[in-house]
């Protein structure tokens, strides 16, 4: 019969009662407000930072495109932006995709490399052209923000331009450089363009690029060259 | 430039070669054999996984980062005493770790929130990854980590250790073999909700007074989650009710219950296609789940150390001829026609060790290890789901190949949360 090897851990013992939020600081409402509610809050120069920021989350999740200008608004807020692209990112409406093309000029620093991984998660291939520009700014921080989107979002077009920058970028932003074609290969193949993917997996292969990336795109190219789904 | 002889000349060459260094004694690791490993964000959990990781000579602890000096003199004063020297190198920079070619794997124990985000750079860099539960705060976070790690081909071990323990492993032989016929239900046994309920609080606690940045840099210990004030309660653990740094209950001690259900069953794969609500945020609850081949999965909090009192993270497995069930009481219940198949186990409390050891041949050998980075997201995809589910008090399906819920938008717009900037996977 099975033998206990040791003393049987107690049920986890019950933790002492956590702290009570303020009375400013809870949800309240908030979680059952309608989209009207919530636009209402968000344009409200006397609501609180907490109530705003619960009310982005809230519009995320519902959806709400009417909320859309008014955390666009938000994303250069210093406590809010977050906020306001968790509210921005879910939901599927072309006008997000604008706010947060047309917030690009008007930003700058983290703020900027909010947006851009905004973007990037989005796949907004109408920010290419942007995002191409931003590839070479003097930050890193937005470089490698900028080239991580370019990665997601894919396609030949993105994939000239990181072969362009792979020579020409160096440190963090050379090994963003390779991660992003990394990426970038991967939707080309599931796309259907595998000569695109492996030229580009074989670029990823020279020994200038870094171990790991190299690594991985060897590993890759004999993942396709030897898969029974290979073009034969 | 010198020569080669010149080299020769001025190299100092040891009198005595320790025949330890050699790899000559008995069980003894040559350096060059030994597995360099740096540590993220060492807390209370992450504690017990360094000190069965320092007990293995074929690993060599080398490097602390932490936000939190306390803890990064802590892990340094505990390496340093083990190994009788004074070389663990201290960073409050995850990249300045990273960056060092002689580390080959990382231990990351920080909080959920740096999780992924963590053990994505980790494998952007080369270097292999034991994480802790929960290894994700979202679906989209589970496919991130998932990719990343098949993308550079990284050896990734979730803290899911029950995986590599003895009682865990004879449930899984009895279901395999054939003895409980065929697979009915699996019972994946999460937390009373007295401790975290399903459901996180989204309130902030007030503002506090902000310690020295050396004391505690809030803005790296906030990391990709979004910006609240500072209160001592959310860093001496309190974050653990709060939902922008954790899953709640389900998400809690499902990445341990609901993987064990789904190694076990071989379903690493896949996963439910409903998801139904029971119970309410306070008292007993329950998450139904359906698979596609008709299999039942049931998260429930009363099954917690309940009556059969198998411990804590017990799972139960029920087929047409007979059940079973186990926890961290080592002790296995099964129903009368399995007793002939039992045998003696190992100790629950060896199961870190197995773990660990699972990690160190899989670094060698590169194969994956019990818990690898896909079968953890799956299982981790589960977990979110159910808390979607619980989120939203109503029966949600789900499309595993699409990645989609089918009947609620709203739960398809929880799938993914957005990270403060920079931070992104």
């Amino acid at each position: 019969m099975q033998q206990a090897t040791q003393t049987a851990p107690a049920t986890a013992a019950a933790k002492p009662p956590k702290p009570t939020p303020p009375l400013e600081f809870q949800e309240g409402d908030i979680a059952k407000m309608d989209a009207a509610g919530l636009v209402k809050i968000l344009s409200d120069a006397n609501a609180s930072e907490f109530q705003k920021a619960r009310a982005c989350q809230r519009a995320g999740e519902l959806g709400a495109k009417d909320a859309v200008p008014a955390m666009a608004a938000l994303l250069s807020d210093e406590h809010l932006n977050t906020y306001a692209r968790y509210g921005l990112e879910p939901i599927a409406d072309p006008s997000v995709d604008e706010a947060l093309r047309a917030s690009l000029p008007k930003l700058k620093g983290l703020f900027l490399i909010g947006v851009i991984n905004s973007i990037g998660k989005r796949r907004d291939a109408k920010a290419v052209p942007e995002l191409t520009k931003l590839m070479s700014d003097a930050d890193p921080q937005i470089a490698t923000a900028a080239i991580a989107s370019l990665g997601k979002i894919g396609g030949v077009a993105t994939m000239k331009q990181l072969l362009g920058a792979l020579p020409k970028t160096s440190g963090a932003v050379h090994l963003a450089v390779a991660d992003a074609g990394l990426v970038c290969a991967e939707s080309l193949l599931a796309e259907g363009q595998r000569d695109h993917a492996l030229n580009l997996y074989g670029y990823l292969s020279s020994p200038a690029i870094p171990k790991p990336v190299r690594l991985a795109a060897m590993n890759a190219i004999i993942r396709e060259e030897t898969s029974t789904r290979r073009p034969r | 430039m010198p020569t080669r002889r010149q080299i020769l000349k001025a190299a100092v060459f040891p009198a005595i070669v320790p025949c330890s260094v050699l790899g000559q004694r008995s069980g003894a690791v040559p350096p060059s054999d030994k597995i360099v490993f740096g540590g993220i964000g060492i807390g209370a959990r992450g504690n017990s996984d360094l000190r069965a990781l320092l007990s293995f000579g074929q690993a060599r602890f080398v490097a602390i980062c932490d936000v939190r000096n306390e803890r990064r003199e802590a892990v340094k004063s505990m390496v340093d005493q083990k190994y009788g020297n004074r070389d663990c190198q201290m960073y409050d920079d995850q990249y300045a770790l990273l960056a060092r070619g002689d580390i080959d794997a990382v231990l990351i124990a920080t909080g959920d929130r740096w999780h992924t985000p963590l053990s994505i750079i980790a494998a952007q860099h080369g270097k292999d990854v034991y994480c802790e539960k929960p290894c994700s705060m979202s679906m989209e976070e589970s496919w991130a980590l998932a990719d990343a790690f098949r993308r550079y081909n990284r050896v990734y071990q979730a803290g899911c250790q029950r995986r590599n323990g003895g009682n865990f492993q004879l449930c899984k032989e009895l279901l395999k073999s054939g003895v409980l016929g065929k697979l009915q239900t699996l019972y994946a046994n999460v937390g009373p909700s007295v401790n975290w309920p399903p459901l996180p609080s989204r309130d902030w606690l007030p503002a506090a007074e902000l310690p020295p940045k050396q004391v505690i840099d809030w803005d790296r210990w906030l990391g990709p989650a979004p910006w609240r004030p500072y209160n001592p309660e959310y860093v001496r653990g309190g974050w653990r009710n709060y939902y922008d740094f954790h899953g709640g209950g389900i998400l809690e001690w499902g990445s341990h219950t609901v993987d064990l259900c789904h190694w076990a069953a071989d379903l690493d794969e896949t996963q439910p296609i409903s998801y139904e609500p029971v119970g309410g945020n306070v008292g007993p609850y329950k998450v139904n789940c359906k698979y596609a081949n008709g299999v039942n999965l049931v998260m429930r909090d009363d099954g917690w150390d309940g009556s059969l009192k198998t411990g804590s993270c017990s799972f139960r497995i029920e087929g047409d001829k007979g059940w079973v069930e186990t926890g961290d009481a080592t002790r296995i219940e099964c129903s009368d026609n399995i007793k002939p198949f039992l045998r003696p186990t190992t100790a629950a409390n060896l199961a870190l060790a197995y773990h660990l050891e699972d990690l160190l041949r899989c670094i060698k050998t590169r194969q994956q290890p019990q818990a690898s980075a896909a079968a953890a997201a799956n299982s981790h995809i589960v977990c979110h789901a159910a808390f979607i589910a619980f989120q939203r008090g109503k029966t949600l399906t789900w499309d595993p190949a699409k990645r989609e819920f089918t009947n609620d938008e709203i739960a398809n717009r929880m799938r993914s949360r957005a990270l403060r900037e920079p931070w992104r996977v």
